[in-house]
This record gives structure tokens, sequence and C-alpha cells, in this order.
């Protein structure tokens, strides 16, 4: 543990971070939008969300990897236009991140959000509330628990995550050698006690961080 | 005064139809509208308050048009001058008493916030939140909250529904003392005939969505009066040099009543 290269741990909790911080801007307002919609394409749009809990993340990694490699049209204006390259670079690491966690932070604030009465948002509409307004001060306060197991839902799902970084960040110290890369490579190299060492402390990391939601869970129901 | 015309298709408890009400309403009026449930009497609130929407209709409030599809006016919910009691009282359990009333108003510290927290007799409970009150006193903050914006129009739905009857009957007083202090122009959607004695100028009732009957209390006459010159308590027979009065036997006479008093008579049309 002692000689244990930290920084692809430091690195996994960087792209977990940003990716939910970021997935909760996204997330919230889509899932209440969802929460809200009465469109007709509202069953497709949830799909299309939803498919990263079905699809192998190879195959997510590998259509991520056809459109923003560096040949393809957007690969190219992205990086001329922004200086951004999504393919072998952190950066890249989080957007693919976004769309595979996403359904894990908005299908419990959507489900939180469509079992608060229909009355509450009504009523704060009555007394001249706007709709952002309302799902700052009145939804989302009421729906806490929600909040938080999408939050931690989507934390634990990044930390996790392998074959999609792999296709799409490869294995580059510092960037995209994230932990479950290491410990792959450390197998790999047949080094089981330093793969021991990465994977014994994203377990206990992973139950501490569980542990902890389903405590604060409890108290935050208002 | 409150002018309504509207028009919207509506599944009905006996199959589909459509709902169609034109009404004119007082200002100041209390309105109580009954009838049948699902017969369209909740939607009507909503219509008026802009969270549903009718295909073809006009709103006009005070001069002020609401509403008209014809000329595609839809004010939104937020821009109408309402106070809407939803029949769970819809209280924001995140919230305070006071915190409430403090989100509907302009500034946290309007001091109108304490007035009508003391009308509502709940002063003393402005720190508890919604969890640690009774149905009763839910009712009470949630008709002040739709109060605090001084609206043109109060909608009540079925707010004493789900209350015991002593219950009722004091949020009943509660009502009727603001009514009369604020003169909101106000509709109630109620099942009680009690609330419509008691509380209501008129009453509609409302059946698949139409008026079916409509009926304004009448005005007060002028009093009678006259000077008792008989009163025999056991036939229930007081006479006076302008009237005579045959009473139940059940009837309530002031004790201290006898001839020589001047007594008045006035009526009103109950509804």
């Amino acid at each position: 543990m002692m000689n244990m290269d930290w920084e692809p741990i430091w690195l996994t909790f960087r792209l977990a971070g940003t990716t939910t911080i970021l997935l909760l801007v996204v997330g919230v307002p889509l899932a209440a939008w969802l929460a809200a919609t009465k469109i007709k394409i509202k069953p497709l749009i949830e799909a299309i969300i939803s498919m990263p809990l079905v699809l192998p993340p190879s195959v997510l990694g590998f259509y991520f990897l056809l459109t923003f490699s560096p040949a393809s049209a957007l690969g190219q204006f992205l990086e001329k236009n922004l200086g951004l390259r999504l393919i072998f670079s952190f950066e890249g690491l989080v957007v693919a991140s976004m769309v595979y966690s996403l359904p894990f932070m908005v299908h419990p604030i959507q489900a939180g959000l469509e079992n608060l009465p229909a009355s509450w948002k009504e009523a704060s509409y009555t007394l001249g509330k706007s709709r952002s307004i309302t799902l700052m001060k009145v939804l989302l306060p009421n729906i806490k628990p929600a909040l938080l197991t999408g939050i931690v839902l989507s934390f634990a799902h990044t930390i996790g995550e392998f074959g999609l970084v792999l296709m799409i960040g490869g294995n580059l110290p510092g960037q995209t050698k994230v932990a479950s890369i290491a410990i792959y490579d450390e197998v790999e190299t047949l080094n089981y006690a330093a793969a021991h060492g990465y994977a014994a402390l994203l377990l206990v990391l992973s139950l501490v961080i569980l542990v902890l939601v389903y405590r604060f869970n409890k108290r935050l129901t208002v | 005064m409150i002018e309504l015309d509207l028009t919207l298709p509506r599944i009905f408890a006996d199959g589909s139809g459509e709902l169609q009400l034109r009404l004119s309403l007082e200002s100041n009026s209390l309105t109580a509208f009954y009838g049948a449930s699902g017969a369209g009497k909740t939607t009507l609130l909503r219509l008026l308050a802009g969270l549903e929407t009718p295909v073809s209709g006009r709103i006009v409030v005070d001069g002020e048009t609401w509403l008209d599809t014809s000329q595609r006016i839809n004010l939104p919910v937020q821009k109408r001058s309402i106070g809407f009691v939803f029949q769970d009282a819809a209280l924001f359990p995140n919230m305070t008493v006071r915190e409430n009333l403090a989100y509907a108003a302009s500034s946290p510290k309007d001091a109108f916030i304490d007035e009508l927290l003391e009308l509502i007799k709940l002063e003393s409970l402005g720190a508890r939140k919604p969890d640690g009150l009774s149905g009763g006193q839910r009712q009470r903050v949630a008709l002040a909250r739709a109060l605090v914006r001084r609206p043109k129009v109060l909608l009540l739905d079925e707010p004493f529904a789900s209350l015991d009857a002593t219950t009722a009957q004091s949020l009943r007083e509660v009502l009727g003392h603001l009514h009369q202090q604020f003169q909101t122009t106000t509709l109630l959607v109620t099942h009680n005939q009690e609330d419509i004695r008691q509380l209501a100028d008129r009453k509609v009732e409302i059946e698949r969505g139409r008026v079916k009957a409509d009926e304004a209390k009448g005005p007060e006459s002028a009093p009678i009066s006259g000077i008792i010159t008989k009163l025999d308590r056991e036939k229930g027979y007081l006479e006076t040099d302008t009237m005579q009065i045959r009473l139940g036997a059940a009837a309530a006479w002031p004790n201290d009543l006898k001839v020589g008093d001047e007594v008045s008579l006035l009526w009103e049309k109950r509804i």
C-alpha cells in the first residue's frame, strides 16, 4: 500500500466528482422537465437516457470513438474551434461518463419529483412563483433523498467504469488511467499485490460511501 | 365583477361531454358551487386560476382580460391575481408556517404576514412545520397564504372536506371573518349545505359542466316595528299594534320580553 501509485485513485475521484457536479447541473433540469412534460416523444427521450443501463459500455465507447475521433467531422470541428480533443483525454472521459451515468442521476430525481403532490407545484404557481423558483425552493428541498441517491449513484457508477474508459481513454497515466484500468494493468503484469491494493481501496471506499448515504437518507426526509 | 364564458371537452362520471359555463359574479361576493363529484366544479376554479386552459372562452376580472381565446390572450397562472386553497392545503413541508406565508409575500418582513397569522389565530405557531399542525390549522394557514398577495379572486376547493364538524365550523368562522374584512371576491366549491347557508351570497349548482341552478340571497327587507300588546308564551302567540305572529312551541323567546316592549321583524331569503 505504501508504495502504491496514488495517481489513478486521485484521477478516479477527480473524474467521478467532475462528472457528478456536471451531471447535477444537466440532470436536475432534465429530470424536472421529464417529470412535468406531456410531450408525445417522452417515451423515446426516456429510452435514449436509459440506453446506458442496457448497452455494453464497449458499444457506447465504440460510437463515442467514431463520433469524436480526430478523423470525424465533429472531432475536427471541436479541435479546430474549441481546441478540445475528446479521445484519449480527461475531458473526453468526463463527457463519456456523463452520458454513461446520466440515467443514474435523472431516474431517481424524476421519480422523486413525480411522487410529489401536484398541488405543491400548482400552489407555488398560484402564489406568483416561476417554474425555476418553484423547482429550487419547493420541489428540490422536498426530494433530498432522491437527490442524494442520484448524486451517489452517479459518483459510484463513474468510479466503477472500465470498458468505456478503456475504449475512449486508453491508459494514459495522469490523464485517463483511472483505478479500474490500473487494476487491469497490474493483473496483466501479474502484479497481484498492487492490483489488490487498488481493488481493496475501491471496495472499502465504495462501501463507506454507500453506508453514509443510507444513514443520511433517513435523516433527510423533511 | 368576474365574467366567465368557458368551453372545455371533459370526461364526466357518465361519459364524455362538454363543460360549458357562462357566469357573471359580483365583486366582493362569495359564491358557492355545489353539485355531484366530477360535475366540473374544481375544473371551473382551475380554469379561472389558469391551471387549465379551455378550448375556447373568455375571463374578464374587474375589466382586465385574463383569457380570450379569440384574441389569443392567456395570462399565465403567475400573472393572475388569485389565491387558491387546495383541498389538501398544499403547504410546503420544508417551510415553517411563517415561511409558507413569507414565500408568497413580496418581502419576507411584510407586516401583513403577522396580521394574517393573528387573524387566523396561529401567531404562536409561526415557527412550526406543517407536519406539526392539525388538519384545521393547516387549512387556516393555506387560507392566510392565499391572501398574502391580496388577490382579486379567492378560489377555495372544498377546504372543509377533510375536517370534522367542529373544526369545519371554526374554519367557516375564520373564513367568514376574513371575507368580511378583505371583501375578496370568492368562489367556494363545496358539498356541504352548511357552508352555503353560513357563508354564501349566492349558490350555483353545476351538473355535467353546466349551470343547473343559480340562486342568490335576497336583500334584507326593511324592518317592521311594533309595540307588544299581547303575549302568550304557552301558545307561542305575540301581537303588536302592527303585526300578529304565531311561533312554534320550540321557538326560543327572550326571557325578559313583555307587553309594552318594542319589537322589530326583518327577513331575508335564505339559500
